[in-house]
């Protein structure tokens, strides 16, 4: 890959160091390949092709010129909590205990980065490669103090985990947030994670390395809702052992900028991935989703539904690549990308990918764009409904698709009230 | 025509016929009836000489030959027709393309000559009416898109088409309602000759009553056990298969 | 093609790979300007052709060669160990084909291609006009008379510079500026020949155009250009084939392919590319890399590109349409078709821009061997492209487990209005499908050809007929041995 090298990194770099100490719990090994790989490839801009309809570069260079670090505290989060749910706070890309629900539950544990066992400081930087992509690189060198959640072996969590990352700041900011989350042997878990910023202007550069185990299950929910003065980067590096399960579903809610990188790593046989996304957008906004199937074992199956609404100047993208290795026969993997342009300035841009080396598959992407369906919008006239309520209608029924994969019932009608569309 | 003896095969290892002995002479009709998973569909595969299936011991001789010898398209070519219980679809392919590239290669194996289009032309007429099959249908892809009864009528016009000798029934009556398996079996008593035989394989009895066999044959776990005329499978009609189950589960193999 | 030549191709694994023995003039490998100069002077070429290609050349100095995007792999290319130019010696000007070199005519006769007007080709109705292009130079273009009733021109690149500098000067570039990219920079540069067409308001061509293309000589690269300009109402469909020698050295194929349809015009545009595709261990074969674009510069104007790829080692190719007119139409059909060693990495671009725009995109990738087979294709979308339509479907389909099948799809879409879709799915040939055929008595390569042949058949279709069976025969060819 060529990538143009400007100079963001190092502001980036000098502006980061200035204002916290040395990251003690990431190895320096790491450490060192991560500020290697910041100077010499920098942010990425848009001639890299995986960064090619979202040059984060030019975003960072324009809107955050003074990167201050100058935090404010959060000292409370009740607006913000699920009624039932063990709640874990993460402010300003560092793990409160303070602001987090004492953990009471059989079979959990979460200890912060500075208390990490032998185990966790093995899984810390295995998943996420340094090498990979700059802002694994910018998160392991900067990384915030976050905390390693595990789920034992034969524990089944009846209660979902809520994880709020809570940003506020006096002016701009950048914060690396970042975590471990690993379901043990035949566990089950639900995670919620919330991105929110409440003050400032908060670059978030996430990154998260999930370890499913065998035979477990972790029901995922994404919710992003920085704001409009919210920018983030979110890498997902998640692995599946033999027979594991995973779905994750994002919805975007808000934010300037969002990008994801939702990678799947498939490694024991049996096991199965589902990601769906859902984005509403307007203004301005960018919202980018990468994901990557990466099926390295026979007998696994993966499934892809991403969702958008677009509206006014803002820019969509889905960039989903299924990739089938030698050996990874019967393979099953579907992709699908469907999205509707409200307005004579949005752009959608869709890159289904397959790249496939084993011959005993089944792997199919479908990608559809279009507006409204206007015979639809005739006939709820005809029936004497008005044109706002009828585009209403159509819009709900066309995200429905991806709210339906939310099973918890609490996170659903929050997102219902939110996106407005009830 | 054909000699079955002590036929064993299995599929992932696992043992589905476990001895079949049988024989078949020209001008025959036998039945092979029998419960869910005792071998039929096994057996007819086997002849045809699907890769799934691995024949341990046993021999099967056609017309003289080694049957388990040949490619399965050799055995097609040698007169054996299955016709299939789920006829694949093949997109793209025409029927009649398909069936005339057929034809032409059992002809150039029997060492003559390809057939002149107006001369195919008129057998595909000739043997349409035969099975009641839609003209329109010769022209779609393979299958594609036919109804089950449709796919059932076009293997016996594809049978009409071959001419072959042995031919072996594959459930074709599963899935027909009764209009369509008048015309199936109608076909197939017309298409009927001293020098052909035929293996039908069935579930039920109502197909014989079409199709009158001269040989009865009961399959159980991967063997004949039992062997009669057309009055077995009406003595089995009536009793149903429990009966058989009980008599023969503890048989020793 | 005649079908007794195709009949021959089923037997072996690249008849086309002979060598044809012949005197000829070829140049010193190497470029520099004065490699420029003198090919220019050789062709005699007006002032204005050498500055257009001293430009591009200049132009080509300063690019990168494209390196890091495309699926494939091959050494980097020494340009300087390429001639830029190879032609057979020939005495005077050519009055009739009497005076065509006869190891010329047995050579093309040998393709299949009749340079003899009143030969038709077997089983073919219509006459097809050929213009035979052999190395750096075309040798004889039939027909032109009969065209010439009709007003339409058909001749070489060469002679349209000589007898047309003002349709060349005005329409050469349009499409395919010789900046664009690396590959069509060094054509615009190096060029030596190619084919020119025009086709004047309201006539529908009275028969298919064609382009044979032949490279024999070895240690040189073919740099041809083909022009077609449609006029207001005109139609007409255009024919392109190719062979090699088989050789062990890698051989450059750089081409630029230029097409403007203006208002109401339709231009059909059909490739079977057979090049060397190289032997079994990946040794030798024609490196393809091809810039086809065409523009549907008028209202309701039409560009169809069907393509049938079984050959070269590498390919690299995007047949394109740029959908300017309102109501204009953009088609692409291809079956690319990979073995052994061989990789491609094509698909098109649909531009759309004029209101009310239809693409339609169907590809079918088949690989096998140890084979890499990329779909990689831009549908674009710009404001103002009111009710823009389009529709893909890519499929691929997987012989073996040794080979690669990929589809990279970019979708970029800025009007509302718009509908797209795209499909793409990856399969293997069906066991039961194999299976079913062999019941009937198809052997095992029989079998094979008859299921992809159906699976292509949506792109089949689109071939005129002649080109439709050589086709069908060059598919089963292509994939013998494939399935164990």
């Amino acid at each position: 890959m060529i990538a143009e090298k400007t100079n963001t990194a190092q502001q980036i770099i000098d502006a980061v160091s200035a204002s916290a100490g040395k990251v003690n719990f990431i190895n320096d090994a790491a450490l060192s390949d991560a500020m290697l790989f910041l100077e010499n490839k920098g942010i990425p801009t848009n001639k890299h092709e995986d960064y090619k309809y979202c040059n984060v570069d030019a975003i960072l260079k324009k809107e955050f010129k003074n990167l201050s670090q100058n935090f404010k505290e959060v000292t409370s989060i009740k607006e913000f909590k699920l009624e039932n749910a063990v709640t874990i706070v993460v402010v300003n890309g560092n793990y409160s205990e303070t602001l987090s629900d004492k953990i009471i539950l059989k079979g959990l544990h979460i200890n912060s980065f500075n208390n990490l066992d032998d185990n966790g400081k093995s899984i810390l930087t295995s998943q996420a490669d340094v090498n990979k992509d700059a802002f694994i690189a910018l998160n392991t060198a900067f990384s915030g103090l976050g905390f390693h959640l595990k789920v034992e072996n034969n524990t089944q969590l009846q209660i979902p985990i809520h994880i709020i990352y809570i940003s506020s700041s006096n002016d701009q900011a950048i914060t690396n947030p970042r975590n471990i989350i690993e379901i043990g042997n035949n566990s089950e878990a639900t995670i919620i994670e919330h991105q929110i910023t409440v003050q400032g202007k908060v670059f978030t550069n996430f990154l998260s390395e999930k370890l499913i185990k065998e035979n477990a299950k972790l029901t995922s929910y994404t919710i992003q809702d920085q704001g409009e003065n919210g920018f983030s980067v979110n890498t997902n590096q998640v692995k599946l052992s033999r027979a594991a399960s995973y779905e994750n579903t994002t919805i975007m809610l808000s934010g300037q900028l969002i990008r994801n990188n939702h990678n799947v790593v498939i490694s024991g046989e049996n096991a199965e991935a589902h990601l769906n996304g859902l984005f509403v957008i307007g203004n301005t906004q960018l919202v980018d989703n990468h994901t990557l199937m990466d099926h390295q074992v026979p007998n696994c199956q993966s499934n892809e539904l991403y969702k958008g609404i677009i509206n006014d100047k803002s820019i969509g993208v889905f960039n989903g690549k299924i990739f089938v290795r030698k050996d990874a026969q019967k393979t099953n993997a579907y992709q699908s990308s469907k999205n509707i342009l409200l307005s004579d300035d949005a752009t959608i841009n869709t890159k289904p990918e397959l790249e496939i080396y084993a011959n005993d598959v089944k792997c199919s992407h479908g990608t559809s764009t279009g507006k409204i369906d206007e015979s639809a919008m005739f006939y709820l006239n005809a029936r004497g409904i008005s044109n706002e309520n009828a585009k209403i209608m159509l819009l709900n029924a066309f995200a429905e698709e991806v709210i339906d994969k939310i099973t918890n019932e609490e996170l659903k009608e929050l997102i219902q009230k939110k996106l407005g569309f009830n | 025509m054909i000699t079955i003896k002590n036929l064993h095969a299995s599929v992932d290892g696992k043992e589905i016929l476990r001895g079949i002995n049988l024989e078949v002479k020209a001008g025959e009709i036998h039945a092979i009836m029998g419960p869910n998973g005792s071998g039929k569909s096994t057996l007819s595969n086997v002849l045809a000489g699907k890769q799934d299936y691995e024949v341990t011991e046993g021999e099967v001789t056609f017309n003289g030959k080694n049957l388990l010898d040949m490619e399965p398209d050799v055995r097609a070519k040698e007169g054996l027709f299955l016709a299939f219980q789920y006829p694949v679809e093949i997109p793209g392919v025409s029927n009649i393309n398909f069936l005339k590239t057929a034809l032409n290669e059992k002809r150039t194996y029997e060492g003559k000559s390809s057939m002149e289009a107006k001369d195919f032309l008129a057998l595909v007429k000739e043997k349409q009416k035969l099975v009641e099959l839609d003209g329109k249908l010769a022209n779609r892809s393979v299958n594609e898109g036919f109804s089950g009864g449709e796919k059932k009528r076009n293997e016996i016009f594809q049978m009409a088409m071959l001419d072959p000798k042995l031919c072996i029934l594959d459930e074709t009556d599963s899935g027909l309602d009764i209009d369509a398996l008048r015309v199936v079996a109608n076909g197939v008593n017309t298409l009927k000759t001293k020098d052909k035989a035929y293996i039908v394989i069935t579930h039920y009895q109502r197909l014989l009553d079409h199709i009158v066999p001269d040989f009865v044959h009961i399959l159980y776990n991967g063997r004949i056990v039992k062997s009669g005329t057309k009055e077995l499978a009406l003595e089995l009609e009536a009793k149903g298969y429990d009966e058989i189950k009980k008599e023969f589960e503890n048989t020793p193999v | 093609m005649g079908n007794e030549i195709l009949e021959q191709h089923i037997q072996s694994d690249y008849k086309w790979g002979f060598i044809t023995d012949i005197d000829t003039e070829t140049f010193a490998p190497g470029l520099n300007e004065n490699v420029i100069h003198a090919l220019s002077k050789k062709k005699n070429e007006p002032e204005w052709m050498l500055e257009y290609r001293l430009k591009a050349y200049k132009a080509w100095l300063t690019m990168k060669e494209p390196d890091h995007w495309a699926h494939v792999h091959y050494p980097k290319i020494d340009f300087n160990n390429i001639s830029y130019y190879s032609a057979p010696k020939k005495k005077t000007e050519l009055a009739s084909l009497d005076e065509v070199d006869p190891e010329l005519l047995k050579t093309f006769e040998k393709l299949g291609i009749s340079l003899e007007e009143q030969k038709r080709l077997t089983g073919v109705s219509s006459n097809i006009a050929v213009d035979a292009v052999f190395d750096s130079v075309s040798v004889k273009t039939t027909f032109r008379e009969t065209l010439l009733e009709k007003g339409v021109i058909f001749c070489s690149f060469s002679e349209a510079v000589q007898e047309h500098p003002e349709l060349i000067k005005k329409y050469m570039g349009m499409v395919v500026p010789p900046t664009d990219n690396y590959y069509a920079a060094l054509n615009a540069a190096v060029f030596s020949d190619g084919s020119f067409c025009y086709i004047p308001k309201g006539v529908r061509c009275p028969m298919e155009l064609s382009t044979y293309f032949r490279i024999n000589a070895s240690g040189t690269g073919q740099f041809e250009r083909t022009l077609i300009v449609a006029d207001e109402g005109s139609y007409v469909s255009y024919l392109e084939g190719c062979t090699a020698p088989q050789r062990d050295e890698n051989q450059l194929h750089a081409a630029v392919v230029e097409i403007i349809a203006h208002k109401d015009a339709e231009v059909k545009y059909s490739t079977v590319q057979n090049w060397y595709p190289g032997d079994k261990d990946g040794k030798g074969g024609i490196y393809n890399f091809v810039t086809k674009r065409g523009i549907c510069s008028g209202d309701n104007s039409k560009i169809s590109w069907t393509q049938v790829e079984t050959g070269s080692a590498i390919t690299w190719k995007y047949p394109s349409v740029i959908l300017k007119g309102n109501n204009s139409i953009g088609e692409f059909y291809s079956v690319a078709v990979t073995n052994n060693k061989q990789e491609a990495d094509t698909g098109t671009k649909m531009i759309h821009i004029g209101k009310n725009t239809r693409s339609t995109i169907i590809s079918k990738g088949i690989s096998a061997g140890f084979s890499n087979n990329s779909y990689r294709g831009l549908v674009q979308i710009r404001k103002g492209a009111t009710n823009a339509r389009n529709f893909s479907q890519c499929d691929s389909l997987l012989m073996g487990d040794k080979c690669g099948a990929h589809t990279f799809p970019y979708i970029e879409i800025k009007d509302k209005t718009a509908i797209v879709e795209h499909e793409a799915t990856t399969s293997k040939i069906g066991e039961d499908q194999l299976f079913y055929c062999k019941q009937r008595g198809l052997d095992t390569e029989k079998a094979v050809g008859l299921i992809v042949n159906g699976y292509c058949k949506e792109v089949l279709n689109k071939l005129p007929m002649e080109f439709a069976v050589e086709a069908q025969k060059l598919l089963a060819v292509s994939l013998e041995g494939s399935v164990g």
